[in-house]
């Protein structure tokens, strides 16, 4: 047909996309791993182990793929594989000190990303705002956004260290005067991440109470994003914001089978809380993805139940791995200091950031440059040096980018060959630096 | 008590009840002869097991890959499907790998359709389209399928769109019609000259066209499998969705994707992103080699794609002849594993059963109580409009191993001899 309607004209000059994806489109990841791909020598980038899982945990997948039981190729129960959810409710009852139903109060997801996900369209409508502590695990930003939310962001501020001291992800706080200044009639949820990424910063007991005082003043949902529950240092002890009062009722904790068992690419995570909130994650569930894929969650089952059996037990995985991982933080750490790029040592987490100020010669500022200088210093290592790093601003709202921009995130969860690597080529710079 | 005002957002409001949350678990007891939900009891076969293994081994494999899907497999998924469709797809682009075929119509959906747009669905339909198409804030648009013939076949084919009445139901707000075939329940094989009515609409109407294609290896034979992508004008405005559980007989390893043109797709990737950002490697791992190995005997009959189907083949037609023994009619299917009969013919007087349900709740209920054998209802795959209409069906699912069709033999043997 030669003429269309005015109406059709109108549809096809509009875009195809739905109004939801404006704003999220970029991604820092694609590229950043995209580089580490093509250049990086030594990727200690994006957070992955490049150790195995236990050996307990990858016999437990092969016993459960190649079992007499061939009903484990098949869906199972949607809201997670009765043998993962009953071992959750019981593990996360004894933690938190609570009879935990695991059909109602324990729901599984595709990663502890998706249980993110089911949290803010669950809970999140248009013009809803949601507290974003900064720096921030990015895809809290996008996905507020893509539920039609606001986010209003919160920065922890460095304070400086002791004298002679490195400083601590624990000098990182935020101010509780402009931290309540945040809080608004429109505040549906903060998204709590503790241990966070990227500073490895374990909130004390002192700053949940701070939070947890203002979610029930206001009346809000905490978003407590936990995946790195385990991997904390030093002594220091994780505490769930679930446990302190008023707050059991108005948390979803979440917890991820890839940091807890170096299995990422498993993607097997949980949501657990009182009934009231995860019956709307589950309608979420049901109308997203629906189930999730059944040989890994009865793997990852086994491996809580063996992990139960040993819990507090100097051959529990969970006393093992982060014994292993406080050393590989402390040579990371050394290496650092060795040649000027001041680590923040970190608490928990596998990551830590460190300031590079002192190499900014080698990476000349643009001034009025709309990238963030710590990308472009990320870049120019990751192509000149081999070494891949993500800059500390990928972690920061658009406005605030330059706010923290000379620092830059190493993930140290690699085997001992490939932090030395990192070592030896940190060293090479640093003598290419002072002689000339 | 603190006062506690945490409900769920308006687009989730109205869409928590779901006809699988109440019949699988009434199915799950072992006494009951399971044709409900769609699940293989058969075994996939042995090479894909193998090759999750050897996958599994593999210390990379056990991490993160590659967002939007892992690269063998999007490259096996793109020689597999270059072959059937005769274009070039690009595997970067032209691909995105979700969390079964259900994850890449929720990141469709999610991605292309808003508050404003209307959706067409065809009924019956599989049941989570209409929850999709609300949560996106959008109206579902519903045209049944209706019987055409009066004579005594009863197959899929019978079963068919009235051309006047699908334009009715498109206009300017249509941003999408959603195509199911093979189709679940009926198993109808929409034929070309079906296709093409429906491409010509999406074409005068600049129209999306969401193909569910799931069951797109189960055709049995005189049928014929048509991608409605191929079609004249068709492919920069269709997503085609496949799913490795239906073609593996894996349905638990959960693995989709959505295939079409890179304007479009780029568009479910971001949706992707946002949302679960990667899909489990070793399982993505493996089905890529399981491809590669039937993608090499595309052209040999015991590629699993053809194998699987001439299994099944025999025993839908084991099935039906098990119906009708019992006095039932069945409609026999053109593809999927999924047959539908309607059991007003068994006279069933369930009048006194005090619920408000559809007459095939309360019927199928009553099954699985009396006669230790489970079907779902059709009527969940319907509208409000047309639930009437297929209230009398049921639906059965016989993608099961010998040992289960023999136990639902028995019980339909047996069916007249127990009468309350």
């Amino acid at each position: 047909s030669h003429f269309l309607s005015l109406s059709l004209q109108a549809k096809m000059s509009r875009p195809v996309q739905a109004r939801r994806l404006e704003g999220i489109d970029k991604n820092i990841w694609v590229e950043f791993v995209k580089l580490a791909a093509t250049y990086s020598t030594v990727n200690l980038g994006q957070g992955f182990p490049d150790f195995p899982p236990p050996d307990f945990l990858k016999e437990a997948f092969v016993g459960a793929l190649s079992g007499e039981n061939q009903m484990l190729h098949q869906y199972t129960r949607a809201f997670g594989h009765p043998p993962l959810v009953k071992i959750l409710a019981q593990f996360f009852g004894k933690l938190l000190g609570r009879d935990l139903d695991p059909m109602t109060d324990v729901m599984v997801t595709v990663g502890a990303y998706q249980a993110l996900f089911c949290c803010f369209q669950a809970f999140v409508d248009e013009g809803d705002e949601v507290i974003i502590i900064e720096p921030f695990f990015d895809c809290y930003e996008p996905m507020v956004k893509m539920a039609g939310g606001t986010p209003v962001f919160v920065p922890l501020r460095p304070k400086a260290p002791k004298d002679g001291k490195l400083m601590s992800s624990a000098d990182w706080q935020l101010d509780p005067a402009e931290l309540a200044s945040k809080f608004s009639e429109r505040t549906k949820a903060i998204v709590l991440n503790s241990p966070n990424n990227p500073l490895g910063k374990v909130f004390s007991r002192g700053e949940l109470e701070l939070i947890a005082d203002l979610c029930v003043k206001h009346d809000i949902l905490c978003i407590s994003d936990e995946v790195y529950e385990w991997l904390v240092y030093d002594g220091k002890e994780h505490i769930r914001i679930a446990s302190l009062h008023g707050m059991w009722d108005r948390t979803v904790i979440i917890g991820s089978a890839g940091k807890t068992f170096s299995a990422t690419g498993w993607k097997v995570g949980w949501t657990v809380g009182p009934n009231r909130l995860l019956r709307h994650l589950r309608t979420m569930h049901q109308n997203s993805v629906y189930h999730c894929a059944t040989v890994a969650q009865e793997a990852v089952a086994q491996g809580f139940q063996r992990e139960l059996e040993r819990y507090g037990k100097p051959d529990s995985y969970f006393v093992q791995l982060p014994k292993e991982l406080q050393q590989k933080r402390d040579w990371l750490v050394q290496s650092l200091d060795a040649v000027g790029m001041k680590p923040i040592v970190p608490e928990g987490t596998y990551f830590l950031v460190a300031d590079i100020s002192e190499f900014k010669s080698d990476v000349p500022d643009v001034p009025d440059s709309d990238e963030p200088y710590d990308s472009r210093f990320a870049k120019w290592m990751v192509k000149n040096k081999g070494l891949a790093a993500i800059p500390l601003s990928a972690f920061y709202c658009g406005p605030h980018k330059n706010n923290y921009n000379h620092f830059i995130r190493f993930c140290f969860a690699k085997e001992e060959a490939t932090l030395k690597a990192a070592n030896d080529i940190l060293q090479k710079w640093k003598r290419e630096k002072t002689s000339p | 008590t603190m006062a506690f005002r945490h409900e769920n957002t308006r687009r989730i409001e109205g869409l928590d009840s779901n006809v699988w949350v109440e019949f699988t678990k009434v199915a799950a007891d072992p006494s009951i002869v399971n044709l409900g939900q769609g699940l293989p009891d058969i075994s996939p076969p042995s090479y894909v097991k193998e090759e999750l293994a050897k996958a599994a081994a593999v210390d990379r494999l056990n991490q993160y890959t590659r967002g939007f899907g892992h690269p063998s497999l999007v490259k096996a998924l793109s020689q597999v499907y270059e072959r059937v469709c005769g274009r070039r797809i690009d595997p970067l682009t032209d691909i995105l790998v979700t969390v079964g075929a259900y994850g890449s119509l929720f990141s469709t959906i999610q991605a292309l359709i808003q508050e404003g747009d209307e959706v067409i669905i065809i009924e019956p339909f599989y049941d989570c389209y209409e929850p999709m198409v609300k949560m996106a804030g959008a109206k579902p648009v519903f045209i049944p399928l209706r019987y055409k013939n009066d004579g005594n076949s009863a197959s899929s084919a019978d079963w068919v769109l009235d051309p006047a009445e699908l334009a009715k139901k498109f206009n300017s707000k249509t941003k999408a019609i959603i195509l199911n075939t093979p189709h679940n329940p009926i198993g109808k094989v929409f034929t070309r000259e079906e296709l093409q009515v429906i491409a010509d609409l999406c074409i005068k109407h600049d129209t999306l066209c969401i193909s569910d294609e799931v069951y797109e290896w189960l055709v049995y034979k005189g049928n014929k499998h048509i991608k409605i992508a191929t079609l004249p004008g068709m492919w920069e405005r269709t997503i085609t969705i496949g799913s490795a559980g239906k073609t593996y007989s894996v349905t638990g390893w959960k693995l989709g994707w959505s295939i079409g043109p890179q304007n479009l797709i780029k568009h479910l990737q971001v949706v992707h992103q946002n949302t679960l950002y990667t899909c489990p490697t070793p399982l993505q791992e493996a089905l890529a080699q399981a491809f590669w190995i039937d993608y090499e005997r595309m052209d040999d009959p015991d590629c699993y794609f053809y194998s699987l189907s001439r299994e099944l083949e025999s025993k839908r037609d084991r099935m039906a002849q098990l119906l009708q023994e019992a006095g039932l009619k069945p409609v026999i299917p053109d593809g999927g594993y999924f047959m539908i009969v309607d059991v007003s013919t068994l006279n069933v007087d369930l009048s006194d059963v005090d619920e408000k349900q559809p007459y095939d709740y309360k019927f199928v209920k009553w099954m699985i109580t009396s006669k230790k054998l489970s079907a779902i209802p059709l009527s969940a795959f319907c509208g409000p409009e047309t639930k009437r209409q297929f209230e009398k069906y049921i639906r059965f699912c016989f993608i099961k191993k010998d040992g289960t069709l023999d136990a639902a033999e028995v019980i339909l043997k047996n069916w007249n001899k127990q009468t309350a």
